[in-house]
């Protein structure tokens, strides 16, 4: 697991300067701490920062290919590695590393886009072929690993794993994209290929990017979900095997591999699955809540109690979520309407004070399987029209976190939940997310406001649904737009790869194996959700594998405190300052006359909803956000460590490799 | 004016104001008439309406039971007074 970034011009004539890439190599350190390597072609630099997990002596980057010089700098694993390197070596392909990098750059010498098909693995890359002067950039199937670029007007482009490695190179500003931070406030963040920063893309998942001497020639999806597909092995017997399988290829490593424990369904059978094949040696990592309402760690003690793991745990207080949070915000970069990517960051600052730098979760399942509630609002509705008292019934049971029981929530909870969105509207399922995260819009100034829209914000998900769409059952809608507006633009990236790599921590995600996601799409409705149970063919394995009481658990879904952390006795100062009338008067963003009011009823302790704590969160992460980007100084330290590879073809055009 | 009608005045007029403090911040300018339709206009959401059922146990001592938990009560800031006024009358 790495950093990569670099500037490709179109005019090869045009040197990009070592102290640029520099730059660069420093601001995604944090990636890679192992060390760095840069390569300098004629109007060409890239960079890499490497977190060494696959053959620690060698594997360094930028990496050269046999093809005319081609070279790849690449951040992530490709699994199946080993099975394609002999694929490779038996068709006369030598290799000079174990590296899963020289693996995937012979690959894609040999068999070009079309071999991105034999890859399992999470990974972005550029390649860069100086002859053609071609680069291509290339993400995995979910969108793992993030990859942001941006396309310059004189034709050159310069890309990172993040947008900070873009703003350190000197050739990107960053500015504020107001559709994409919109976006933010109706789907929690912005959707790829827009950023919440003025002309920084991000790659799509499963996307790739061809851009050739100046120009962008191809740019597509080489993978995307997509609805159930009749798979040779239906239904459970399909599954089992291939999640096993998955489980096994991402404990491949030459390091440790750990695993998150969040005492749910989803990690606690991914670690059994984990320590089944460790021969019990797992360590387990999770986070506790002081409070009560987001504490699982007597369901998380359980577990690794009867696993039998070295389990570690770290406390996630007030204080250290506020702490934290600007730090979060600076990695994610972007505007959050939730906390809980906090108590993750600090659950990978535990796993690397422990030294490990790989672990594996259970993110996915609820995406795959149907555990959120969303789905089983999208059944309860369904079911309202044939059996409204039992739909009634089934409601009042949904939210429990929410504190009041369904009943007490009064008429207006049904009706929000029954009522949203128009029937044939294919968003309707995600209608009362929406709806509730758009209401943090009303404390835009009316300037901003005048600009935007909810609709607005919506349009490229609407124009991206797949043919057909209206026609998929509802839940495998809901279960698409999960995948496709939260799961990599939220989920995967501020609560997933940024906040791990904050750390240099690598997750690594057995349910997003594109063979298990087959098996899922192949499963039938009642395999996944009944009126009392979801998630329904994992939790059948799980009978096998966990106490009864974990496999048969409710979901709770992960939550960190949101107005608390700010607003406590202690709270950070700078919480009030970034919030006060003249600074947000300076972002320009959000109207202060509304916002003194939901500063108001958070100190009073009277901000105990939803929609007021991703207001708060909105709100405060936008003032951090600027503060860390937009209005920082421009000045970027560059790397001063000596890095482990310099490759420099701009002089004679041949390889010289300096160290 | 009887003593109840006294009392339902004021019953108005604080919820009017802990309405207007707690979901109204958002327009400030906004008058709020004692027939709007609380959950209708969106003034406020169904945590909103349980924050409104709280304070009105809180304030005027009356216990609410779940099945009471409805707009006919809590619909409005008429509806409130009368439904107080009613739960003082024992009914």
């Amino acid at each position: 697991m790495c950093g990569i970034a670099g500037i490709v011009r179109a005019d090869p004539g045009e040197a990009v300067g070592e102290a640029a890439l520099l730059r660069m190599a420093r601001s995604i350190r944090h990636r890679g701490p192992d060390g760095f390597g840069l390569l300098l072609d004629p109007g060409a630099g890239l960079v890499s920062t490497r977190l060494s997990i696959v053959d620690l002596e060698h594997g360094w980057q930028p990496l050269i290919g046999d093809e005319a010089g081609s070279v790849l700098v690449y951040n992530g694993e490709v699994y199946n590695h080993p099975e394609l390197r002999e694929r490779l070596r038996a068709q006369g392909v030598r290799f000079r590393t174990r590296s899963d990098t020289e693996v995937v750059h012979a690959l894609l010498e040999r068999e070009g886009l079309s071999g991105l098909d034999r890859l399992n693995g999470q990974f972005a890359l550029a390649w860069w072929q100086p002859r053609r002067r071609r680069l291509t950039l290339i993400r995995d199937r979910f969108g793992v690993r993030p990859l942001s670029y941006s396309h310059r007007d004189d034709g050159g482009i310069v890309f990172g794993s993040e947008a900070k490695a873009l703003f350190a190179s000197g050739e990107v500003r960053a500015a504020v994209d107001l559709a994409g931070l919109d976006q933010v406030f109706a789907l929690w963040a912005p959707q790829a290929p827009r950023t919440a920063f003025a002309g920084v893309s991000q790659l799509e998942p499963g996307g790739l990017l061809v851009w050739e001497r100046g120009e962008i020639v191809e740019r597509r999806r080489w993978w995307r979900a997509g609805p159930g597909q009749p798979a040779a092995e239906p239904g459970f017997e399909g599954l089992e095997p291939v999640l096993r399988d998955s489980v096994s290829l991402r404990l491949r490593a030459d390091v440790p591999v750990g695993a998150y424990l969040s005492g749910g369904l989803d990690s606690s059978l991914i670690s059994a699955l984990a320590q089944v094949e460790k021969e019990g040696e797992l360590r387990t990592f999770s986070v506790a809540f002081d409070d009560p309402a987001y504490d699982e760690r007597a369901e998380q003690e359980l577990v690794a109690g009867a696993l039998g793991t070295r389990h570690h745990v770290v406390e996630a207080g007030a204080a250290e979520i506020a702490a934290a949070f600007p730090d979060v915000i600076r990695h994610a970069e972007t505007p959050l309407v939730r906390t809980a990517p906090v108590p993750l960051y600090l659950l990978a600052r535990e796993v690397h004070a422990h030294d490990l730098k790989v672990v594996v979760t259970g993110e996915g399942a609820d995406e795959l399987f149907w555990g959120y509630d969303l789905f089983k609002e999208v059944a309860i509705r369904d079911r309202h029209r044939g059996d409204p008292e039992r739909a009634m019934e089934l409601l009042a049971e949904l939210y429990p976190h929410l504190g009041p029981s369904g009943a007490r929530r009064g008429p207006g909870w049904a009706r929000f939940l029954l009522e949203a969105g128009a029937g044939d509207d294919p968003l309707a399922s995600h209608r009362t997310r929406i709806d509730s995260t758009a209401w943090v819009r009303s404390f835009y100034r009316d300037d901003v406001a005048a600009g935007l829209s909810v609709e607005g914000a919506l349009a490229p998900l609407r124009d991206e649904l797949p043919d057909g769409f209206a026609g998929w059952e509802p839940l495998e809608r809901a279960a698409w737009l999960e995948v496709t507006t939260l799961l990599e633009p939220y989920l995967l990236a501020a609560q997933g790869d940024r906040v791990a790599m904050a750390h240099a921590v690598e997750g690594r995600y057995p349910f997003l194996d594109h063979r298990v996601y087959g098996r899922s799409v192949a499963l039938s409705e009642e395999e996944k959700l009944t009126a009392t149970s979801d998630k329904v063919a994992l939790r059948r394995l799980a009978e096998e594998l966990l106490p009864a009481s974990i496999s048969a658990r409710r979901k709770q879904p992960y939550r960190a405190p949101e107005v608390v952390p700010f607003f406590t006795p202690g709270a950070p100062g700078w919480v009030e300052e970034a919030l006060a009338p003249a600074a947000l008067e300076a972002v320009g963003i959000w109207e202060p006359r509304r916002v003194e009011g939901l500063l108001r009823r958070c100190r009073s302790g009277r901000a105990t909803g939803v929609r007021e704590g991703m207001a708060l969160v909105g709100i405060l992460s936008t003032q951090l956000w600027h503060e860390a980007f937009v209005a920082a100084s421009g000045d970027h330290p560059a790397e001063t460590a000596a890095p482990a590879v310099r490759i420099d073809r701009t002089v004679d055009q041949s390889m010289s490799e300096v160290s | 004016m009887s003593a109840a009608a006294d009392g339902g005045d004021d019953v108005r007029s604080e919820m009017r104001a802990f309405i207007e403090d707690n979901f109204l911040y958002l327009d400030p300018d906004a008058e709020l008439a004692d027939d709007q339709e609380l959950l209708a206009a969106g003034i406020v959401d169904s945590l909103g309406f349980v924050e409104i059922v709280e304070e009105v146990e809180a304030r005027y001592a009356v216990g609410v039971k779940d099945v009471e938990i409805t707009e006919e009560n809590f619909g409005s800031v008429d509806a409130i007074a009368r439904y107080v006024e009613r739960k003082r009358a024992g009914s």
